[in-house]
């Protein structure tokens, strides 16, 4: 795998938690990691635990932030929530990706046009 | 920017709080199963099935907890505590081999740091002085063979005719560096002091204030003005208790009252020149004169002007050499002009490079046997690591990863190294100033473990650090885990390319080892010859002191006369004295070299002219150092400067000036200072006297008689049976004649020659130290490789003796195997060796380098101890027990 796939996809998976928490409010990690396999589908695109570095990450920069909450269901997890500055990153990146998607569309159109 | 540092920091605390951050992981990950369990179970799901989906979808959960920690933290760095948790449980498992290695690399490490404390010392400590780049020193090229001929001091002519007509330098200063002045304080009797006297801008050019006080100001260097005096911070305060009262206050030079304007700071210090106090440099019309320009005792420091270069300085001067050579053909043919920087003049003066670079190499070498004794003890160990690191291999870990393991564990064990080294350089340091005492100018340079030393140590552990553990951990990681890990890991197929790197190792150590000691032993043997040498008198029962009469009672030659002839029957007087004699040299103490005409011979070329060396002497001179009259009389005291003018010459000069041909009667005229030399008759020779202790040479010599050629400076020598008895007596007489004359250095003459050669003594014992510890350090290295590869291969020999092997052909065979490697290391360091000779011979001129017998001892000296290295594993191996050694496997 190279370096330049491994960011992409590792920032897609930063930019769905992003989207996530921005939509749903604060959430736990299965909680994250569930509504983004819902809205993909059910495809299951990802191991689950993959997630938890990418929040770890995010945290780490200050996007995203924690505290130890109780489950609808009264169990203990650990709730994230996006912060100002996560959602300014998030504005950003979304416009960029969606830059990104379109012109990649219009790449591979071209291909399956050509033949 | 600030994103990235703080997610830095946030990494770095990451790594810190480890535990906890696990814990929370944990914590995190097993609520997170729970609730897709709970949901998998509302689903109606059974227990197990749910528990198996949720664990499914989660992926592998250790897969997870690394990644987080992976992103969390810094992975490299963590893996770095790791390999150094890891490497420092090795060192404590092993202490044994952790001394071995940590020993061998610190002594291997120490000699390195000993040495370079002295390359620092002397090669890159900077001289204290504004911008010493832009400083350079002018020197006069001799045309005559010599001691360094190129930075010779320049004549004061010279040195008006640069001040007035060059273009590149902003300010430029003469100093003439070795005079001896007498001391008289208030109390106490007077002493003599090395000092020097510098024009008046000497120390604005070299850009350095006064600790106290001031230096000397324009106008200072003119007559009657110049009864001013600066002290260094040493006689400062050994002579007048650092009393800062002292500035302005008059002391007595030369009988003189000199007003002390200002004392220099204590890191005011030019490599090689050691005055104790400056005077100004008065140098009148009669230094402008033609005559003075045969008298070379000027040092020019410059500075240049801003923006020209060290070239454009060269180019001038030399052109003005040129220029003085046209002018004054009769003393200026043949001399030109070297230019250098302040730094660079100093070191090349001071003539230690080579043998520093030569020591150097010395070390070089011991430390290089040092690292293959640590990487032959290595992969001696990898070998029995192999398992260990199969299994890591097989659990996952790269191979990348395992060379950095091992590497890190080198590293481990060169650092600790490092730190007993430099424990011990301390030891050497302190050791070493202790014996380097032999001159003032050597002993002035402080020797210390400084900063240059520190950086070095730490550069030459990381280098023996990778040097020593390449080797090992790139074959380590090699290791085949299929071979390793099965139980017959001991075939003998597994051992191969091991025993080939282990072969390579001891017999490149023999090959050092045999270099190194045909090296050291080639130099001692050099110099030994040197200290043993005839030196054509006899040094013996001589008791030598320095005079050195002062212009204010002893203004002209007649009176320099008179002293003497009133000193020698006083101290002929003093009971138990022999025979007395002054010289303007000492024997075998290096007198200078002039350059001379036959009458009757046509003038030589200047690149070949006359030479020879030229010392003035009193009558019982010869018969006081009993140095044989070969031919005709010496001196008397008929030979007088109303007489006409004679001299003797030695052996050497009848052999190389006359061809051996009829000396007596003939006319030879020597190119002086002073007067315009006079034609003199040569009425006797002499046998020869070595140039200097401490080198071979004997080169054609002249004596003239103190009578008809008095010199201001001189030593006085006493024939006796002992001595230092007479000393005391020798002072009385001094002061009888004059109170305020004080003599330097009363010595016996062999004192004399150990000072002059002091410096040979201390560096043939040090090579013989290295020569030692290479002898050392090879018997080590044969005898721990032979012997780990005779333990690894008991097996092998057990299956042997059990085949019917006597124990007889088992020894034969582990003694052949030693002697082939340090046969064949022994024939590389022979080859590398034999231009050795020519090699020491171009670096040290005047000593001989051959020793045939050399060649025979020393390959012998190294088969003998690699023999018994391996005797004793070898006899081991042929004890072994057929049963116990299979059943061992």
């Amino acid at each position: 795998m190279t370096a330049a796939k491994l960011d992409l996809l590792q920032g897609t998976l930063d930019l769905m938690v992003l989207q996530t928490l921005t939509a749903m409010g604060p959430l736990h990690g299965y909680g994250i990691a569930r509504r983004i396999e819902q809205v993909s589908g059910d495809k299951v695109f990802l191991n689950q635990g993959t997630i938890y570095a990418s929040l770890v990450r995010l945290q780490q920069r200050g996007w995203i932030s924690s505290a130890w909450g109780v489950s609808s269901n009264n169990r203990k997890a650990k709730f994230y929530s996006i912060t100002k500055k996560g959602r300014k990153q998030l504005s950003e990146d979304a416009v960029n990706w969606q830059r990104l998607a379109s012109v990649m569309s219009r790449v591979l159109g071209m291909q399956e046009g050509g033949e | 920017m600030i994103d990235r540092l703080q997610q830095f920091f946030h990494r770095v605390i990451c790594i810190f709080r480890r535990k906890k951050l696990d814990h929370d992981l944990d914590a995190e990950l097993a609520a997170h199963l729970e609730l897709a369990i709970e949901e998998n179970l509302q689903r109606g799901l059974s227990p197990e099935e749910a528990r198996r989906q949720a664990l499914i979808r989660f992926g592998g959960t250790q897969q997870a907890i690394e990644q987080h920690r992976d992103a969390r933290g810094l992975p490299g760095l963590e893996v770095l505590i790791q390999d150094l948790r890891y490497a420092v449980r090795a060192l404590f498992k092993n202490p044994g081999f952790t001394i071995a290695v940590v020993i061998t690399l610190a002594l291997g490490i120490a000699v390195n740091a000993t040495m370079f404390s002295l390359v620092s010392a002397f090669l890159l400590r900077r001289p204290v002085v504004h911008e010493p780049d832009r400083v350079v020193v002018v020197t006069s090229i001799n045309p005559a063979r010599g001691f360094l001929p190129d930075s010779n001091p320049v004549s004061a002519p010279n040195y008006f005719a640069w001040r007035e007509a060059n273009d590149v330098f902003s300010d430029i200063s003469a100093a003439d560096e070795y005079r001896t002045v007498s001391l008289t304080a208030a109390k106490g009797k007077p002493e003599a002091l090395p000092s020097a006297a510098v024009s008046s801008n000497y120390f604005d050019v070299l850009g350095v204030a006064a600790h106290l006080g001031r230096t000397f100001s324009e106008g200072e260097d003119q007559p009657g003005r110049d009864h001013v005096v600066i002290l260094s911070h040493e006689l400062w305060q050994r002579r007048f208790g650092s009393n800062p009262s002292l500035i302005d206050s008059t002391i007595r030079l030369n009988r003189e009252d000199y007003v002390v304007i200002g004392v220099m700071p204590a890191s005011f210090r030019l490599l090689g020149f050691t005055p104790q106090l400056w005077t100004p440099l008065t140098l009148t019309v009669e230094d402008r004169a033609t005559a003075a320009r045969k008298d070379h005792n000027l040092h020019v420091f410059a500075r240049l002007k801003p923006g020209v270069t060290l070239e454009q300085a060269r180019l001038e001067i030399s052109n003005l050499a040129r220029r003085f050579e046209q002018d004054f053909p009769e003393t200026e043919k043949g001399w030109s002009a070297a230019v250098r920087t302040l730094p660079d003049f100093l070191v090349y003066n001071f003539g230690i490079r080579n043998g520093l670079a030569l020591m150097m190499t010395a070390v070089g070498f011991v430390l290089l046997m040092a690292c293959a004794n640590v990487a032959g003890l290595l992969l001696a160990r990898a070998t029995g690591r192999q398992k260990e690191l199969g299994i890591r291999i097989a659990l996952g870990a790269g191979r990348l990863r395992i060379v950095r393991q091992l590497l890190t564990e080198g590293l481990l064990n060169a650092i600790i190294g490092g730190g007993v080294a430099l424990v011990l350089a301390y030891w050497g340091i302190n050791f070493v100033a202790t014996k380097m005492t032999f001159n003032e100018a050597i002993s002035a340079v402080p020797l210390t473990l400084d900063r240059n030393v520190l950086l070095f140590v730490l550069g030459v552990s990381v280098f023996s650090a990778v040097l020593c553990s390449l080797a090992p951990a790139l074959r380590a990681s090699r290791t085949d885990i299929n071979t390793v890990l099965k139980d017959e890991s001991r075939a003998a197929s597994a051992g191969r390319s091991h025993s080939r790197l282990r072969t390579v190792l001891v017999t490149g150590e023999i090959a050092l080892a045999m270099f190194l000691l045909i090296g050291t032993g080639l130099l001692i043997r050099g110099l030994y010859v040197i200290e043993h040498q005839n030196l054509g008198f006899q040094p013996d029962h001589l008791l030598t002191a320095g005079v050195t009469l002062d212009s204010a009672r002893y203004k002209d030659a007649a009176q320099q006369v008179s002293f003497v002839r009133e000193i020698i029957p006083r101290l002929q007087h003093i009971p138990g004295a022999d025979t007395v004699a002054v010289t303007s040299d000492l024997p075998a103490t290096g007198p200078a070299s002039v350059r001379m005409q036959i009458k009757g011979e046509p003038d030589l070329p200047t690149n070949q002219a006359r030479n020879a060396r030229d010392a003035v002497v009193s009558a019982d001179y010869f018969s006081a150092a009993e140095i044989p009259v070969l031919r005709g009389r010496t001196f008397t005291e008929m030979d007088s400067a109303t007489s006409s003018p004679v001299v003797v010459v030695n052996q050497e000069f009848v052999h190389r000036h006359l061809r051996d041909q009829e000396p007596l009667g003939k006319q030879i005229r020597l190119n002086v200072t002073g007067p315009t030399p006079k034609w003199s008759e040569i009425v006797g020779v002499v046998a020869n006297v070595k140039n200097y202790s401490e080198a071979p040479d004997e080169d054609p010599q002249v004596y003239e008689p103190f009578l008809q050629r008095p010199v201001s400076s001189f030593s006085i020598m006493i024939r006796t049976k002992d001595p230092n008895a007479l000393a005391s007596g020798l002072r009385g007489a001094i002061e009888q004649d004059d109170a305020d004359l004080p003599l330097l250095h009363v010595m016996s003459m062999p004192a004399v020659i150990d000072l002059q050669k002091g410096g040979d003594v201390l560096f043939s014992r040090m090579l013989g130290v290295f020569a030692l510890l290479a002898l050392v350090f090879a018997a080590i290295g044969i005898y721990g490789l032979i012997a780990y590869s005779v333990g690894q291969r008991t097996h092998e020999i057990g299956i042997r003796v059990a085949l019917g092997a006597g124990s007889k052909q088992v020894l034969r065979m582990v003694l052949l195997e030693g002697l082939k490697m340090t046969a064949i290391g022994a024939a590389i360091g022979l080859a590398v060796a034999l231009p050795l000779p020519k090699v020491f011979a171009a670096m040290f001129t005047g000593l001989l380098f051959s020793e045939p017998r050399l060649y025979f001892i020393v390959p012998l000296a190294i088969i003998a101890v690699s023999m018994l290295a391996t005797y004793i594993p070898a006899r081991r191996a042929a004890n072994v027990d057929p049963t116990i050694a299979l059943r061992n496997s």
